[in-house]
């Protein structure tokens, strides 16, 4: 009993036992549901906004829109740089179910375009594989239709169709308008197109020069993606603009008909309305087809465009620079007849021009003609049209360096014509402030007379002189050059006259004869008929010749390497009478401006002339 | 003289059916609810996949309490042992005869059915100790000698599941049977020298980790160290949980759900899914659930007079709240993944059984409280 009564006892003791530990660990179980609770809170209440956008950044991702690039329109409104469809073929991953096997049938149905198995699955592997990737680009439209059609035994494959930027004039414009090709690294920051992944900018040219304007704005799309990157559904969309379109003042006849004269020839041409300022033709010779920028040019191409020593990829109407030779002596006859210089007044050609010079043995520095027996008699009509060279030493004396390059830079040298590109050039020039800036040495009485035949430091391009010459003969008004065709900016105000009347009548009367009067030095390529063109030729030297050299008999143009020829210029402007277009035609290392340019720009105007007949008729026909 | 009355023979079926507790059904049955939503919601509104199958395990869950409440708890007491060596034995063929499934092997197939014997060993354990501690004096507890035995019981199955290897089912079963040892009066000094102990040996069972368990516990301490990696789905179970905020997302609205960003949905990272959708007042209210829960069995426990029943109850009960303490605070960051399910809402077959059967223990202990036990029947 007493046992029992013990052992009783014991076990109520246990019993309390136990529901006090019991109860010890119910309540260690309930703190640490508290301190879960806690930290529930803390994360859903205290922290919710951070996870919240953490949890936006998850499942939103922002894509852009590739807005389409502008359209590039010439003078009669037909594109000449636009986007065409290109055809490629894309694979799926996931809808694949032998990867190798759809490669193979693939090459078999593209015989023409086999792909490297290989390397292809190691491409498509690093991406998403539900992301489609373009495994052949640049397919025909027949390979297209051959594989729409070959489908169903390729399963996973999908044809794409893309947008390619496409030059229908291929070579002819290729330097005006440029190329685009894949966006370079040193365009990363400030071109926000560098995000995409396959856009392209404007490297030369228009397409580089318009670049922002013809890319548009970029849209952009807010998705909802899952944690593979999947794009569940759209949930926002910012529309972008599509590039603006321009039309150019460039007449693709024009343009191609002067390309075509260049053919087999290094050097460049403008052609410009004198009343406008508009740009008709700019060609530059060789050029290159933009088109194989736009599939990717393959590095032979690349390459042998850069080895090539007649400068395809340069544009040598505007980036090209010469000495302008005798097309600068009318506005040198216009700086004398602005200091007074009677052009009546005559001096003798013998066909040379000494001057002192203290720092030579013999005291005296002589000046030749380029005709060794003179002219004998020469005034300034005279001078201009035979371009003698003596006269212009005479007159550069008395008028001094300083008003020759006022009345250059006024007519547009020395400056660049159109603000546009970034590879224009803008020549050079020289006068005394200039030497003492840039070669810091006092200007010589010889370098006046060296650039008054438009040689020493003078450097212009094709442009600027067609520019100059066009000014002189629209009455003197100064004209701002354009290649954007605007409708509305119609020059209602009154323009600037550069000149008086009466000095560019003089001037004008000379350039005609020079062109139309026998003994002219562009007689030989003046057009017979109604319309007539005018103008000065020029023979750029590109070497020195020597006092020996002339006493042995100077050698010819021919006999020398390429690169040692004289380049051969001509500026004129055309119907004489009534000028419309000025022309400049500058042949690298030609030979005489006679020979090499003046008949090449003979060609132009007389095509000119003739279409210009064209357009009236069908005006014509239209009314 | 001890056992006239109150012996369960004397209780009939209809009276023991009167004496289940209700309320803790009900409860289940809510958990079970909300369990079923969320699978639901994972399913991507797919009621035929995980769903369904919830749906029937958790009827056979409900027909296992019904059975093992009223089965005779002397029956249940006599053969604790059995049960417990068989499981044993069933858990260390398992690498012979079970299936491996992301490289661990933890099921074996019976019939057409995938079983995870160690999910079981947790609960046939705290039977094992229930009954060994039944038959001891509460005061001879603390002699060394009589630990010997428990600590074999509970060193043999946590080894065998850590090599499987199964680190969250081992720790579940090494702390749970620390419950039984609790409650018969082990005195503080073992449990403060075994804290010692275990810490110390942390480098040597270091050892015996797998690679991926090792980066998940360097990940919990430093989730930045790979945020793409193993720190990703734990710092995604964060964000869901976080932007969840007070009302949720909505339910199958949940973003980093349905996208895909969180692991392992229908299982560990249930509460993560739910926690977004319903926000903090739908899981504060599910762990208020779990708590009262929790707070009734303990309760349930008390009232047993048995030693046996006591100790088993409270086993029970504490096993379950590791199960829900381990999981939640698992995918709040608390403390490193170690893969343990969150009862009644997690979709595992095994674990759903086991722990229902748990309560099936309990529910035999509570209608069959007045029943006394005799001491030393060992087999």
């Amino acid at each position: 009993m007493f046992d029992q009564k013990k052992y009783i006892s014991k076990s109520e003791n246990t019993d309390k036992q136990i529901s006090r530990r019991t109860m010890i660990l119910s309540i260690g179980v309930t703190g640490i549901f508290a301190l879960m609770s806690s930290r529930l809170a803390y994360l859903q209440l205290y922290r919710h906004k951070d996870y919240k956008s953490l949890s936006d950044e998850n499942r939103i991702t922002h894509r852009l829109i590739q807005p389409s690039r502008g359209v590039i329109y010439n003078a009669q409104g037909k594109p000449i740089a636009n986007n065409i469809e290109s055809y490629h073929a894309s694979i799926i991953l996931e809808e694949v179910s032998d990867i190798n096997k759809a490669l193979e049938s693939l090459n078999a149905v593209l015989p023409e375009k086999q792909i490297d198995i290989d390397k292809t699955i190691k491409k498509i592997k690093k991406s998403k594989k539900f992301v489609p990737v373009q495994i052949i680009d640049n397919l025909s439209w027949n390979e297209f239709a051959k594989l729409n059609s070959n489908l169903y035994q390729l399963k996973g494959v999908f044809p794409s169709v893309g947008y390619k930027r496409f030059y229908p004039e291929k070579d002819s414009h290729a330097h005006l308008l440029g190329y685009i090709s894949d966006i370079a690294k040193e365009e990363y920051k400030e071109n926000p197109f560098s995000k995409l992944n396959n856009a392209k900018s404007g490297k030369i040219g228009l397409e580089k020069s318009l670049d922002k304007e013809l890319r548009g704005r970029l849209g952009l799309k807010s998705i909802e993606i899952n944690a593979f990157g999947r794009e569940i559904r759209e949930l926002k969309r910012i529309e972008g603009k599509v590039g603006q379109s321009v039309q150019l003042t460039i007449d693709s006849d024009v343009q191609n008909f002067c390309f075509d004269l260049l053919k087999g020839l290094s050097g460049s041409i403008s052609v410009i309305d004198v009343n406008t300022g508009n740009y008709i033709a700019l060609a530059s010779a060789p050029a290159f087809d933009p088109n194989k920028f736009s599939d990717g040019i393959s590095s032979s191409d690349w390459q042998s465009l850069l080895d090539n020593k007649y400068k395809p990829l340069i544009n040598k109407s505007i980036s090209s620079y010469y000495p302008p030779g005798s097309t600068i002596k009318p506005l040198v006859a216009l700086a004398a007849l602005e200091s007074g210089i009677n052009p009546n007044e005559t001096f003798s050609c013998n066909g040379k021009h000494e001057v002192e010079d203290t720092s030579l043995e013999s005291g005296i520095k002589t000046f030749h003609c380029w005709k060794e027996d003179g002219h004998k008699e020469v005034n300034m009509n005279k001078a201009i049209k035979v371009s003698c060279d003596v006269y212009f030493y005479h007159i550069a004396r008395r008028v001094g360096i300083d008003k020759i390059a006022e009345v250059c830079r006024r007519f547009g040298l020395g400056d660049e014509v159109f603000d546009l590109f970034y590879e224009e050039q803008p020549g050079i020039v020289p006068d005394k402030k200039w030497k003492r800036a840039t070669l810091g040495t006092n200007w010589l009485i010889g370098e006046t007379l060296v650039s008054a035949i438009g040689q020493s430091y003078f450097l212009s391009t094709s442009s600027q002189l067609s520019l100059a010459f066009a000014q002189i003969v629209n009455g003197g008004k100064q004209i701002k050059p354009n290649l954007i065709y605007r409708k509305d900016e119609r020059d209602i105000k009154i323009p600037t006259l550069l000149a008086a009347q009466s000095h560019l009548k003089i001037l004008m009367k000379a350039l005609d004869n020079a062109t139309n009067e026998p003994g002219g030095t562009s007689y030989r390529s003046r057009i017979l008929g109604e319309n007539k063109m005018a103008g000065k030729t020029g023979t750029s030297q590109v070497r020195v010749i020597t006092e020996k050299e002339r006493e042995e008999g100077i050698i010819k143009n021919k006999d020398l390497p390429w690169n040692k020829r004289d380049h051969g210029l001509y500026v004129g402007y055309g119907p004489s009478d009534r000028p419309k277009y000025a022309i400049s035609v500058i042949i690298e290392h030609g030979g005489s401006g006679s020979k090499a340019a003046a008949p090449i720009a003979s060609k132009i105007f007389k095509f000119l002339f003739r279409k210009k007949m064209d357009i009236k008729q069908s005006v014509i026909k239209n009314v | 003289m001890f056992n006239s009355s109150y012996s369960s023979g004397n209780l009939s079926y209809s009276e023991r059916i009167k004496r289940i507790n209700y309320f803790i059904i009900f409860l289940i049955l809510v958990l079970f609810s909300f369990g079923l939503l969320a699978l639901y919601s994972v399913a991507e509104g797919n009621f035929n996949s995980w769903p369904k199958n919830h749906l029937y395990r958790f009827l056979i869950g409900l027909l296992l309490i019904f059975f093992l409440s009223m089965i005779d708890i002397k029956l249940i007491f006599k053969f604790a042992y059995p049960i417990f060596f068989l499981n044993i034995i069933v858990l260390a063929l398992t690498p012979i005869i079970g299936t491996e499934v992301f490289g661990a092997t933890r099921w074996i197939k019976i019939g057409g059915i995938s079983l995870q014997p160690s999910e079981f060993a947790k609960y046939t354990l705290i039977l094992a100790l229930a009954k060994y501690y039944h038959s001891m004096q509460y005061a001879n507890t603390n002699s060394l000698t009589k630990l010997l035995i428990p600590s074999v019981f509970v060193i043999v199955p946590t080894l065998i599941v850590f090599i499987q290897p199964d680190l969250g089912t081992a720790i579940v079963i090494a702390l749970g049977s620390l419950s039984i040892f609790w409650a018969a009066g082990l005195s503080y000094r073992y449990f403060i020298s075994g804290g010692l102990i275990g810490l110390l040996s942390i480098p040597i069972a270091w050892q015996f980790l797998r690679e991926y368990q090792k980066e998940r516990v360097f990940t919990f301490f430093n989730p930045e160290r790979d945020p793409l990696g193993n720190g990703y789905h734990i710092l995604q179970s964060k964000i869901a949980l976080g932007s969840g905020g007070f009302f949720g997302k909505g339910y199958l609205d949940g973003t980093q759900s349905h996208l895909n960003f969180l692991p392992e949905m229908h299982n560990d990272f249930i509460f993560t899914m739910f926690g977004e959708e319903f926000g903090f007042l739908g899981s504060i209210f599910l762990i208020i659930i779990y708590l009262s829960i929790i707070l009734l069995s303990f309760r349930m426990a008390i009232a047993s007079k048995s030693l046996f029943s006591r100790y088993l109850s409270i086993g029970v009960t504490f096993v379950f709240s590791l199960y829900v303490l381990i999981n939640i605070s698992m995918v709040m960051g608390l403390i490193p993944v170690v893969g343990v399910p969150l009862p009644f809402l997690s979709y595992g077959g095994s674990s759903t059984l086991a722990i229902m059967g748990g309560f099936g223990l309990l529910m035999n202990c509570y209608i069959n409280q007045r029943t006394n036990l005799e001491r030393g029947d060992f087999f």
